[in-house]
């Protein structure tokens, strides 16, 4: 839980207890948006629910734009947050994995998980077939390991590959999407309505 | 669509743009003072010139000595395959290649330790690693190294075990003759000598 546990201002022994608290806050979020609903999920490939897109690219505007303050406050040493890095290959693959599981199964990992604490029969199956593409996976990785690990970029962020500058690109991205939430909305009113 | 979603639209689009508004924040990756006074106090940075002499003669490649005197000094006496890097020029960026590098331990040295030091305090700034400084400098490199002084009789076999290391480390790097001495360890070791246990006599009172 960084700042705070490197700068030793709480004692590592914290880890477990905020990640269990942070775990709980996500899902009852996740839950409070009604993710837990495979049905909402699908509806954006659907296009009769926006509901997933509007909340990720909310959280995302919002978390950009509050890290850049913060770092221009000092509140923040944006050097030091963790940038995962960049797989180019394994994204396209396992992006295109995802989004098929996602359509075919109606959630995403974390969403399941969600579903399966309120007691949901096709999630209980979903993450039960997630465990064992899991253990499969794990069992062949030297099968994939060349797909896995191919085109490595290494620690980069859309700003630095394009060499526009953070605030830049934040700016741009968060015209583009207000433009996506108004354009949802209007093909929103042209699907015709699902209940569920 | 809600009179809301239009007014949070505004104020997102606001905030972003007010982000291209910011001044460029001029951040330095420079070391935190208390940093730097962590490890001021720190004496670890000390390297003794025994140290350093033995792995120069165990020809040790993770070591690269630089000599902040200036040219003229460097010139008249160096310790071996020291790098003359004089204190005024040390920010010159063509020494960068130098301190530049995690693999090896610069050892900073001058006659005394005040400017090798000086120089470490301002590496440390510029943010380079595997720093240390000669303990004592040139002056102390002569004393204990280039003139060794014998310990006295009483001292403990560690001094006498310093000592010839000394005098083969002055022979190494071209001081003087080899006079080895005598060395506690060199002499026999004191044997024990069993005695059979007296029998006491046995009855009396």
């Amino acid at each position: 839980m960084g700042p705070l546990i490197p700068m030793e201002i709480i004692p590592g022994q914290w880890n477990n207890v905020i990640a269990v608290l942070i775990g709980m806050a996500f899902g009852i979020i996740m839950e409070g948006s009604g993710f837990s609903s495979s049905r909402k999920i699908v509806g954006l490939f659907y296009g009769y629910d926006f509901t997933v897109l509007r909340v990720f690219f909310t959280a995302t505007v919002t978390a950009a734009i509050g890290i850049l303050y913060f770092d221009f406050m000092g509140w923040v040493d944006m050097s030091m947050i963790y940038i995962h890095p960049t797989y180019v290959t394994a994204a396209i693959v396992g992006g295109t994995l995802m989004g098929l599981g996602f359509i075919t199964g109606g959630y995403c990992p974390g969403t399941s998980l969600v579903a399966v604490g309120i007691g949901k029969i096709d999630a209980i199956v979903f993450t039960g077939g997630m465990l064992i593409g899991i253990f499969i996976f794990s069992e062949a990785f030297s099968l994939f390991e060349g797909v896995y690990n191919g085109n490595f970029l290494g620690r980069v962020t859309i700003s630095d590959f394009f060499g526009i500058s953070p605030t830049m690109f934040v700016f741009l991205f968060t015209i583009a999407a207000v433009m996506i939430f108004y354009i949802t909305t209007l093909i929103r009113r042209r699907v015709k309505e699902v209940n569920y | 669509m809600s009179k809301t979603y239009v007014i949070l639209s505004i104020v997102l689009i606001g905030l972003a743009f007010g982000l291209i508004l910011l001044p460029e924040t001029n951040r330095t990756n420079e070391i935190e003072p208390e940093i730097l006074y962590k490890e001021i106090i720190d004496p670890s940075r000390y390297l003794s010139a025994d140290l350093v002499a033995e792995r120069l003669i165990n020809e040790d490649p993770s070591i690269m000595l630089v000599d902040v005197r200036s040219y003229d000094q460097y010139e008249a006496y160096s310790l071996p395959n020291a790098v003359g890097i004089p204190l005024d020029e040390i920010l010159l960026p063509e020494w960068e290649d130098y301190f530049m590098q995690e693999d090896m331990d610069v050892v900073l040295y001058s006659n005394g330790d005040v400017f090798s030091d000086q120089a470490w305090v301002i590496c440390t700034r510029l943010g380079y690693r595997n720093l240390y400084v000669l303990s004592g400098g040139l002056n102390q490199w002569f004393n204990d190294i280039m003139q060794p002084a014998p310990p006295p009789e009483t001292a403990p076999s560690e001094a006498f075990d310093l000592y010839s290391f000394r005098r083969a480390a002055c022979f190494h790097f071209g001081g003087g003759s080899i006079d080895m001495g005598t060395s506690m360890s060199d002499q026999e070791p004191i044997k024990l000598v069993k005695r059979e246990k007296k029998v006491i006599s046995e009855g009396g009172c």
